[in-house]
C-alpha cells in the first residue's frame, strides 16, 4: 500500500512540473503585463525599466527555472495587478469557492443519487420520463446560462436570493466562511445549485444506468426471491454496488468543480478562485496565473490519488492486488 | 460496513443540504439593511491600490479622488478650482507657480495639513516606483516658502502647469515615514496600496480588494458638504450582465458602464434612471506612417499605400460616421473632428467641421493615387478596450469594402494589442485617446509629435508620424502664455493634422450610467465618479 502512494505521489510530481511548464509557455501569448500596470502618460523607458525590475526581459528557461526555485521555497511571488503576496491572494479565495464546491456537490448527490434510483425502478413512469427530459436540457444548457436564469427568476424577479457576492462572512483563523451567516447561505444558494447542474445530471444518469443493470444481476434477483423487502434489497444490496464509478466520477468533478467554477463565479462575482484567476487573465497577472494553475494540477493530482486509495478502500480486489 | 457507511454519507450530505438550503430560504424574505443612508456601487474594475502615486489609471485615480485630494481639482463642468490650494499665481522671479495653500486642514487621522506634505508628496511623486512621474517632467524643483507656501519650478513657463497636477494627490509625510511607504509600493506591497489618510472628503473604512470597499464621510472635512451619505459601499463586478442584476434587484444603486444594448430596458423599469452623457475620448484609426510596406496585404507588397495622403483621405471619406453611430452606439456617440472633443481647452474651431462622407470621391482619390480597384491590408482592432469597439471595426470593414479597400479584421484583447502595435504588426488601427489635461496640447504630445524616447514625446504615435513643423510648435504652445497666440499655434496643428489626415478622427464616445431613480449625482465628463454629489432621497 506504502509503495503504492509513493508511486503514485511521484507521478504527481512530474505532473505537476509539467503543467507548471506548459503555463508558463503559454504565458507569452497571454499579453503584455507592463501596458497594464502603467499609465498611458508614462514614457516609453520607464516602462523599459519595470520589464527589467519584472525579469520579463530574461529568456524563458532563465524564468520557468527561477518559478520553480521560487515556488519550492514557498515563495509565491507578489501580483503584478494589487502587489499582494500571491500566497495570501489564493488564500483569501480558497475558502469561497471550496465553500461552493461544496454545497453544489451536496446539492448534485442529494438530488442526484436519489433521482437516478427512481427512474432506474420506475423506468415507465411519467415522473421518470419528465425528470430524464429535464436533465437533458440541464446537461445541454452552458452553465453560464443556467446562472443568468437564476439570477433573473430569483435573484431581480422574485428578489428571493442575492444577486451576485458572498453575503456576510465569519472568520474562522485565516478561513472564511459563509456558511454561518444568514445571508451567506442566501447567497450560496443559486451558484451552488447552477454549479451543481451538470454534476447533477450527471450523477442522476450514472445512478440510473448502474441501477438498472444491477437490477439484473444474480444477487439482486436471488435476494429479491428470498422475500427480502424491496427498501432494503434496493438500498442495501443494490444502491451500493452502482456508486464505484459514482465516487470515481463525482472525485474527479469535484476537482472540476473547483478548478472550472470560473464560469459560476463570474456570473454570480463570487470572490473565490476562479473570479481571482479570471482577473489575473485580463490583466495578464504572471505570478497569480502560474501559481493558480499549479494548484488546480495539485488538486488533480490529490483527487486522483484520492479516488485510487477509495478504490481500494471499497474494493477488496484492489487492495489485495495493490498489498501483493 | 462500507455499504453501511456509503449509505450515512448520503444521508448526512443530504440531511446538510436541506438543512442549508431550508435556512436560506427561510432568512430569504427578512434582513434588512441598516437604516443608515448607504450608498451602493459598482463599476467593472476594481481599483487596483489606495495609494495615489502608485497607479495612473482612471479607475484608480477616479476612486482615490474621494479619499485623497490635490492642490487643485475639477468642477462638475472639468473647470480647475481650488483645493488644497486656495490660489495660485505664477512667479515672478523664475518660470515656475506659486501656491498658496489652505490652511485648517487636516488629514483622516488628525494631522494637519502643510507645505511639507506636498514638497513630501512631490518626491514620492517622482521617485522611481511612481507611475505619474509624468506630471513633473517640466518640473525643475520645489521651494517651500512657509508652512502655507510653495513654489513650483519649471524648466520653461507652463501656463498648463496648475491644470496638468488635478490628480496629484497630497499624502501626510509622518503617515507615510511611521508606516515605511515612503515611496509608492514597488514589486511587494506596502502600507498605502491597503490604507488610505487623506485630507478628502471620505475616508477609507474597509478595504478587501477585488470584494468590497467601505468609506465614509470626513466629519472634519474643510468644504462644504454636498452629499447626504453616511456609508459608501463599492463592489467591483466585472460580469456586466450581473452588473446589470444587481441594480434592477436593488442590490446595488448605481453602476458603470451600461452595455448600450441594456440602455432600453433599464430605461423601460420604473425606478431607475439612466445618466448618458459624452466622455472626454475620441476613437480614431491610425496608420503606419513609417512602414515602407503593407504587412498583411494579399495584393500588394513593396509598398504601403498608406503613406499617400490621397489614400488616408480616401478612408476618412469611405467612412460613414453618422452611420457607424446609429448603428452600433445607438446615436448616442458624437462625430469626432479632432482628436479631441469639440468644447474642451484649445479645441480648434476653424477645424470643426468633417470631411463629408463621399465614397466617390473616395474612389476618385483612390484612382488618383493609382489604386483603382483598391487593395487589401490589415486592420487591427482591440475587443475590450473601447464601447463596442470590434462592432465599429465591422461596421468601418464593411464600408471601406464599398470602394475596394479590402481590410483583413483581426480583433483581441487590449493585453494583447498594445503589444502587437508597438510591433508595427497593423496596417491601419484603431485608437482612442482621452486627454489627461481635458487639453489640445496633450494629444498632439503624445500621438502627432515624432516619437522621442528621451523627450518622453510621441509615446503613443505607433505609426510614427513626422511633421517638423508640429515639433517645432509643441514646446512653443507648451510655454505660451498669451491665449490667443497659443490657439493659434493650436490651431495651424489641428489644420495639418486634418490636411496631412494623420488620423482619422471617428466619433467622440459616450459614456453612460445606471442608477436607481432616487439617486441624484454628477457625471463627469471624464468619467470620474464623485461621491461628494451623490444624494440618496
Amino acid at each position: 500500500m506504502l509503495t503504492y502512494v509513493a508511486k503514485r505521489l511521484g507521478q504527481s510530481i512530474f505532473v505537476m512540473i509539467a503543467v507548471a511548464f506548459l503555463a508558463f509557455a503559454l504565458f507569452r501569448f497571454a499579453g503584455d503585463p507592463v501596458m497594464q500596470m502603467t499609465g498611458v502618460e508614462t514614457s516609453v523607458q520607464e516602462r523599459e525599466a519595470l520589464r527589467e525590475q519584472l525579469g520579463l526581459t530574461d529568456p524563458f528557461p532563465l524564468q520557468f527555472l527561477r518559478f520553480v526555485a521560487d515556488l519550492l521555497r514557498g515563495d509565491f511571488g507578489f501580483s503584478f495587478r494589487t502587489r499582494q503576496p500571491v500566497g495570501e491572494m489564493i488564500l483569501d479565495g480558497l475558502p469561497a469557492t471550496f465553500e461552493l464546491g461544496l454545497v453544489a456537490l451536496a446539492v448534485s448527490l442529494v438530488v442526484g443519487i436519489p433521482a437516478g434510483v427512481y427512474t432506474a425502478l420506475h423506468p415507465r413512469s411519467v415522473a421518470s420520463q419528465g425528470l430524464l427530459l429535464v436533465t437533458l436540457i440541464g446537461i445541454s444548457v452552458p452553465t453560464f446560462v443556467t446562472g443568468i436564469l437564476l439570477i433573473f427568476v430569483f435573484g431581480v424577479q422574485l428578489g428571493w436570493f442575492p444577486t451576485f457576492g458572498r453575503g456576510q462572512t465569519v472568520q474562522i483563523g485565516w478561513w472564511s466562511s459563509n456558511l454561518l451567516t444568514p445571508s451567506g447561505l442566501r447567497s450560496i444558494v443559486l451558484p451552488a445549485i447552477s454549479l451543481g447542474t451538470y454534476q447533477m445530471t450527471l450523477t442522476m444518469r450514472l445512478v440510473r444506468a448502474q441501477m438498472m443493470e444491477v437490477m439484473r444481476t444474480d444477487h439482486v434477483r436471488f435476494a429479491i426471491a428470498r422475500g427480502l423487502p424491496f427498501r432494503t434489497v434496493h438500498l442495501r444490496h443494490a444502491l451500493p454496488n452502482t456508486l464505484i464509478p459514482v465516487i470515481t466520477v463525482v472525485g474527479l468533478q469535484f476537482g472540476g468543480m473547483i478548478a472550472f467554477s470560473i464560469v459560476t463565479e463570474s456570473v454570480f462575482q463570487w470572490p473565490g478562485l476562479g473570479l481571482l484567476f479570471l482577473r489575473s487573465i485580463r490583466f495578464v497577472d504572471i505570478p497569480v496565473m502560474s501559481v493558480y494553475l499549479v494548484l488546480i494540477g495539485l488538486l488533480f493530482v490529490l483527487i486522483n490519488l484520492t479516488v485510487d486509495l477509495l478504490y481500494a478502500a471499497i474494493d477488496p480486489r484492489i487492495r489485495i492486488r495493490g498489498s501483493a | 460496513m462500507v455499504r453501511v457507511r456509503i449509505e450515512q454519507v448520503v444521508f448526512v450530505a443530504a440531511a446538510v443540504t436541506f438543512a442549508l438550503l431550508a435556512t436560506g430560504t427561510l432568512f430569504a424574505a427578512g434582513t434588512s439593511e441598516p437604516e443608515e443612508t448607504t450608498f451602493r456601487w459598482a463599476t467593472t474594475s476594481d481599483p487596483q491600490t489606495m495609494d495615489p502615486h502608485a497607479v495612473n489609471a482612471a479607475p484608480t485615480t477616479s476612486f482615490l479622488n474621494n479619499i485623497y485630494e490635490g492642490l487643485v481639482r475639477r468642477n462638475a463642468g472639468m473647470e480647475i478650482e481650488p483645493s488644497l490650494a486656495t490660489s495660485w499665481e505664477p512667479l515672478s522671479d523664475t518660470d515656475g507657480w506659486r501656491f498658496t495653500l489652505r490652511q485648517g486642514v487636516t488629514y483622516h487621522d488628525g494631522q494637519a495639513f502643510t507645505a511639507d506634505d506636498v514638497l513630501f508628496s512631490y518626491g514620492r511623486a517622482i521617485s522611481d516606483t511612481s507611475d505619474v512621474t509624468s506630471w513633473f517632467a517640466p518640473v525643475s524643483g520645489v521651494r517651500v516658502i512657509d508652512d502655507y507656501t510653495i513654489d513650483f519650478l519649471t524648466t520653461a513657463p507652463n501656463p498648463l502647469f496648475p491644470d496638468s497636477i488635478a490628480n496629484f494627490m497630497i499624502m501626510n509625510r509622518e503617515w507615510s515615514e511611521a508606516n515605511g511607504a515612503q515611496q509608492p509600493a514597488g514589486e511587494a506591497e506596502n502600507f498605502a496600496t491597503r490604507n488610505a489618510n487623506g485630507t478628502g472628503p471620505f475616508y477609507l473604512v474597509s478595504r478587501n480588494p477585488g470584494v468590497e470597499t467601505r468609506l465614509a464621510p470626513n466629519p472634519t472635512w474643510w468644504d462644504t458638504v454636498e452629499h447626504n451619505l453616511e456609508v459608501a459601499i463599492y463592489t467591483p463586478i466585472e460580469n456586466q450582465s450581473t452588473a446589470l442584476s444587481a441594480l434592477l434587484s436593488g442590490d446595488i444603486d448605481m453602476i458603470s458602464p451600461v452595455p448600450l444594448q441594456d440602455v432600453e430596458r433599464v430605461e423601460s423599469q420604473p425606478g431607475f434612471q439612466v445618466l448618458g452623457g459624452l466622455e472626454t475620448r475620441v476613437i480614431m484609426l491610425g496608420f503606419g506612417h513609417e512602414k515602407d510596406q503593407l504587412d498583411y496585404s494579399e495584393d500588394l507588397s513593396g509598398v504601403n499605400p498608406f503613406q499617400d495622403r490621397r489614400v488616408r483621405q480616401a478612408v476618412y471619406q469611405a467612412i460613414d460616421v453618422a452611420t457607424i453611430n446609429q448603428v452600433t452606439m445607438r446615436g448616442r456617440a458624437e462625430p469626432a473632428s479632432q482628436l479631441l472633443p469639440q468644447g474642451l481647452s484649445g479645441f480648434s474651431e476653424p477645424n470643426a467641421d468633417r470631411l463629408p462622407y463621399d465614397p466617390e470621391a473616395a474612389r476618385q482619390l483612390l484612382s488618383a493615387a493609382g489604386y483603382p480597384d483598391g487593395f487589401s491590408f490589415g486592420l487591427m482592432c482591440p475587443n475590450d478596450r473601447y464601447l463596442n469597439d470590434e462592432q465599429v471595426c465591422r461596421a468601418v470593414t464593411s464600408m471601406l469594402s464599398e470602394v475596394g479597400l479590402n481590410a483583413q479584421l483581426t480583433t483581441m484583447p487590449v493585453r494583447n494589442y498594445w503589444g502587437e502595435l508597438r510591433e508595427d504588426n497593423y496596417d491601419m488601427y484603431l485608437l482612442g485617446w482621452s486627454p489627461g489635461t481635458f487639453d489640445a496640447e496633450h494629444p498632439i504630445r503624445f500621438l502627432v509629435t515624432t516619437p522621442n524616447a528621451e523627450a518622453r514625446l510621441g509615446s503613443w504615435n505607433y505609426g510614427g508620424y513626422s511633421n517638423a513643423r508640429v515639433d517645432e510648435l509643441l514646446p512653443r504652445i507648451q510655454s505660451e502664455l498669451n491665449q490667443a497666440q497659443r490657439q493659434a499655434m493650436l490651431d495651424e496643428v489641428a489644420a495639418i493634422v486634418q490636411e496631412d489626415v494623420v488620423y482619422v478622427p471617428l466619433y467622440t464616445q459616450p459614456l453612460i450610467w445606471a442608477m436607481k431613480d432616487t439617486i441624484d449625482l454628477v457625471q463627469r465628463p471624464d468619467n470620474f465618479f464623485m461621491l461628494r454629489w451623490v444624494t440618496v432621497n
